[in-house]
């Protein structure tokens, strides 16, 4: 029997950059495991929970786990700050809950970020991908800090080619004081703008000191962020998730 | 118009010199932890843990240990207050000061004296107040507030100090650090010495023993503890632990956090007044046990805060902070509070109130940076996003039980509909149609700009919404991948690697070890034997060209010392003065990892002779080097004293630009005569 997994596409890449479910998509065709996506989701209610908005974070979750409790398969997010909000925050919002604190925990269990899953659970190192280098990576907060999530990331950027080099591997440049916020914070950066401007300011200056035209991440959040920034003052990097480099080639 | 906090920080970010203050303290205090870290006995997240678990323990049973902490205290000789609030609290304090006609006052570092307005109080009463921590003094003679709880002049360059200085003290401008130190030293010693009252804080009380343990690194902690004739001590309810090696455990994380000390300099235990045999030390010694909220605090949600030990290690790893520093984070009407940062926006609202300060925890990316850095390990993304939810914090009544703290209406109204989009599937895909139909009307060229009310338009342009969202073009492409086994490679072998446990390997040799450390931290050790111990002490005060020495008196030290000095011409004085450059003590023990000497108080060993001379000659027997704090205060004998004083190298500051400089208040220097080996 083939394996399969359930797909929570979450809604910045769903709405915004759609490219990254269609590299997600490959990546899984790559290793043979099926990708299903149940139409009834939509977003794991994250920004109204960092908003101290409970009531309607609670909805949300309700409406994720409901979503995705039908089948016993695992769940799969190409976010990081997302599969923590399933992980751990769900069972913060529902602590004093009888009802769905037993449903929001069997839903945690199976919930795997991207690389992590591919890495940790199933064993990927190499996908025969490759991609135009230099690259940089920038480790997001929530998949680095609240998940431990640092080294899968950056093991399956090891093993992808340089598109440009022939026999060479993509090159990783260090990112000076990569585990800094990028200033995103969901709506911290609409709440405080003028703390996020500084905070993007100066991951901005060290993206630019690795002089990569290419920066990899794994948080669509922080992806549109940054690439926002740069977009704004007219600067070169492209700002990528890491399941776009890891579709591309053969 | 922007809110008082926003103010501030728009303020804080235009503020060059601040910037560049807060840069470097962020980039030092990284760098000062994480290799203090390396020189745990055990790894950083273990011992980490445990400090948790010890602290949680302890906030279980805070009644009960209080009970018996100020049961002990008591008995131990203080007089034990306890305020309910901050009126309270200023009564009791005006009520001593009043009883012994007080009307200069000598205070070392206290959050608490802060917290309860002390300093503005006592001066409306006629009662003057000296700030000693050299942070502190600065800061008071701006007329300012600290902007951090543990360097209080963070904010200010050496040229806002140089101009200060000349401008209160009247000398001549300079940038000199250590000319500034000095300056203040001169100034601040004439006031240890006349004052009425000295106020300290409290890092913690121990109730096994009722006694207080404060740290300083100037000395000024010592001077104030030690010097007047009374002494009033502020603790907030909450700072207990149960015994010495609770109190051991916590001394290894604070002043590793704090400031990537090993140690602090000075580490003291108060076990009470003077004993009728103490040559030196206050007559008095009164306790104020503050609540003004924490049992409140302790009832609530937030109770995990309570645990904080007061370090500061999550503002200087909040990379909010080092954005907009301590002063920036007010109320909603502009009040300062004590407590900034990350622990600051939980503690704020949590004793003063969720409407006046809830809006503080906003100002949080939630990244994680402060949990990682607390030493206690206390959830602050938790608790912060705790406060958010509003009326969690304090048990909740029907009305504000969800209403969310300082969120921007704006906000709040697009994440309601938000809300209401995304609970079912359809609409949510309805409402994702309309916005790529939208977004293709407003774009240019793939990018939206969004005006500058949104937030977002400030710094930054929006990626224009798909015009098809990835549940539109799942269909299809589910159907034109074709599934590619044979590119599957299986690596099923790679495992995380557990971080290798490469802590340097513990020295053999106590003694050695203890040079070590003692030397890192500027002092000089002298090995000696018993013949050889008299000449070394005179050949070292010769060099001082001075022929007078404070001393601890015969007994205490090894015979034949005291009498070989006066056969050569020392003129030896037992209490201090002046003009007296050097003071001559034993020690009960040394600590070996930290370079630390242990001193009790009692008969014929005066505390003041190893504070108030520039230089300290310390005589000890390496057979009392124990290899850590817990080991040495595990001694029966130091218990039964009425002051420890823990001694880890010369005085020391960086109170100003984070530059370290040696001798503030205490020594300047300290010589260890080792005997035996």
């Amino acid at each position: 029997m083939r394996k399969s997994i359930q797909l929570f596409i979450t809604c910045l890449p769903d709405t915004f950059r759609p490219s990254i479910g269609k590299a997600v998509l490959n990546v899984f065709a790559k290793i043979g495991i099926e990708v299903n996506f149940p139409l009834e989701q939509t977003c794991c209610g994250q920004p109204a929970f960092n908003a101290g908005m409970r009531r309607q974070a609670r909805k949300l979750a309700i409406h994720t786990i409901q979503s995705f409790e039908k089948s016993y398969d695992p769940i799969i997010l190409p976010s990081g700050s997302c599969t923590a909000m399933l992980r751990k925050n769900y069972l913060e919002l529902f602590k004093n809950d009888p009802e769905w604190l037993p449903r929001a925990q069997r839903i945690a269990q199976r919930t795997y970020e991207f690389t992590e899953y591919l890495v940790d659970k199933i064993g990927v190192r190499e996908l025969g991908s490759s991609y135009p280098g230099p690259v940089t990576y920038h480790p997001s907060c929530h998949l680095h800090r609240s998940l431990g999530i640092e080294k899968q990331p950056l093991l399956l950027l090891s093993h992808v080619k340089d598109s440009t080099k022939p026999d060479q591997n993509l090159e990783i440049k260090d990112l000076p004081n990569a585990e800094e916020c990028c200033g995103f914070g969901g709506v911290f950066s609409v709440e405080q703008p003028h703390i996020s401007k500084e905070m993007l300011q100066r991951k901005i200056n060290h993206i630019q000191e690795t002089q990569a035209p290419t920066v990899v991440t794994a948080d669509t959040g922080c992806l549109l962020h940054i690439a926002g920034g740069l977009h704004r003052q007219g600067k070169k990097p492209r700002v990528v998730h890491i399941a776009e480099v890891l579709s591309s080639g053969s | 118009m922007p809110s008082p906090f926003q103010q501030q920080i728009q303020h804080a970010i235009k503020n060059e010199s601040l910037q560049s203050a807060l840069d470097k303290n962020a980039a030092n205090r990284a760098r000062a932890r994480e290799s203090a870290y390396q020189s745990l006995s055990e790894p950083f997240e273990t011992l980490r843990q445990r400090a948790h678990r010890v602290r949680e323990d302890i906030m279980g049973d805070l009644p009960t240990l209080l009970s018996t902490f100020i049961d002990n205290a008591e008995a131990g000789g203080f007089t034990v207050h306890r305020a309910a609030d901050t009126i309270e609290a200023q009564g009791i304090i005006l009520n001593i000061c009043r009883e012994h006609r007080g009307t200069l006052v000598a205070k070392s570092k206290s959050m608490v004296s802060e917290e309860i307005e002390l300093n503005p109080f006592l001066e409306s009463k006629g009662v003057r107040v000296v700030e000693t921590d050299l942070g502190e003094y600065i800061v008071q003679l701006r007329d300012e507030r600290p902007s951090h709880i543990i360097t209080p002049a963070v904010h200010l360059q050496r040229s806002d100090v140089g101009k200060t200085f000349q401008e209160k003290l009247g000398i001549p401008y300079t940038e000199n650090v250590s000319t500034l130190t000095n300056a203040a030293r001169k100034q601040l010693r004439d006031t240890f010495l006349k004052a009425d009252i000295g106020i300290s804080g409290v890092n913690f009380g121990i109730a096994r023993s009722g006694s207080l343990c404060i740290v300083t690194n100037e000395g000024n902690g010592r001077m104030v503890t030690s010097l007047p004739p009374v002494h009033i001590a502020l603790m907030g309810q909450e700072r207990l632990v149960r015994d010495l090696n609770d109190l051991a455990l916590m001394l290894s994380l604070l002043p590793r956090s704090a400031t990537g000390q090993k140690m602090t300099v000075y580490t003291q235990i108060l076990n009470g007044p003077r004993l009728s045999t103490d040559p030196d030390q206050p007559q008095e010694r009164h306790l104020i046990i503050l609540d003004n909220g924490r049992s409140a605090l302790r009832d609530s949600s937030l109770r995990e805060a309570l645990l904080c030990i007061r370090c500061g290690a999550c503002l200087n790893a909040c990379p909010v902070f080092q954005e907009i520093g301590g002063h920036a984070y007010v109320g909603n009407r502009g009040k300062h509070t004590p407590y900034p940062g990350p622990i600051g926006s939980i503690v704020s609202p949590g004793l003063f109130g969720q409407k006046t300060f809830g809006h503080l925890a906003q100002a949080s990316t939630l990244c994680e940076a402060c949990y990682e850095a607390c030493p206690v390990k206390i959830d602050l993304p938790k608790l912060l996003l705790r406060v958010r939810a509003g009326g969690l914090a304090i048990p909740p009544t029907a009305k504000d039980r969800h209403t969310p703290a300082g969120l921007n209406p704006l906000t709040k109204l697009t994440l309601r509909v938000f809300t209401w989009l995304s609970k079912k599937g359809s609409r949510f895909h309805f409402a994702q149609k309309a916005l790529g139909k939208l977004g293709s009307l407003i774009s240019l060229k793939g990018w939206i700009r969004m005006p500058d009310f949104t937030g977002w338009g400030i710094s930054k342009d929006l990626l224009q919404p798909a015009k098809k969202p990835f549940r539109d073009l799942f269909p299809s492409l589910q159907k034109e991948l074709t599934i590619e086994n044979e590119k599957f490679k299986k690596a099923g072998d790679w495992k995380k690697q557990p971080r290798p446990d490469d802590y340097p390997q513990v020295l053999q040799n106590t003694t050695d070890q203890f040079r070590q450390e003692l030397e890192k931290l500027g002092g000089h050790f002298i090995p000696c034997s018993p013949h050889t111990l008299p000449e070394r002490i005179f050949e070292c005060i010769k060099e001082q060209d001075t022929q007078k020495i404070f001393s601890w008196k015969a007994p205490s030290l090894l015979p034949g010392v005291l009498s070989f000095l006066q056969e050569h011409g020392i003129n030896i004085v037992h209490q201090s003065d002046p003009e007296i450059k050097i003071g001559l003590t034993g020690a009960q023990a040394g600590i070996a990892e930290t370079g630390t000497l242990l001193l009790t108080s009692g008969k014929d060993r005066p505390a003041t002779a190893s504070l108030l001379p520039p230089l300290h000659l310390a005589v000890l027997d390496a057979k009392d080097i124990h290899r850590t704090l817990s080991s040495a205060l595990g001694d029966p004998a130091v218990t039964k004293t009425s002051t420890i004083n823990l001694i880890s190298g010369p005085s020391r500051t960086a109170d100003i630009e984070m530059t370290l400089d040696i001798g503030v208040h205490g020594p300047r220097e300290v010589f260890v005569f080792c005997l035996g080996q």
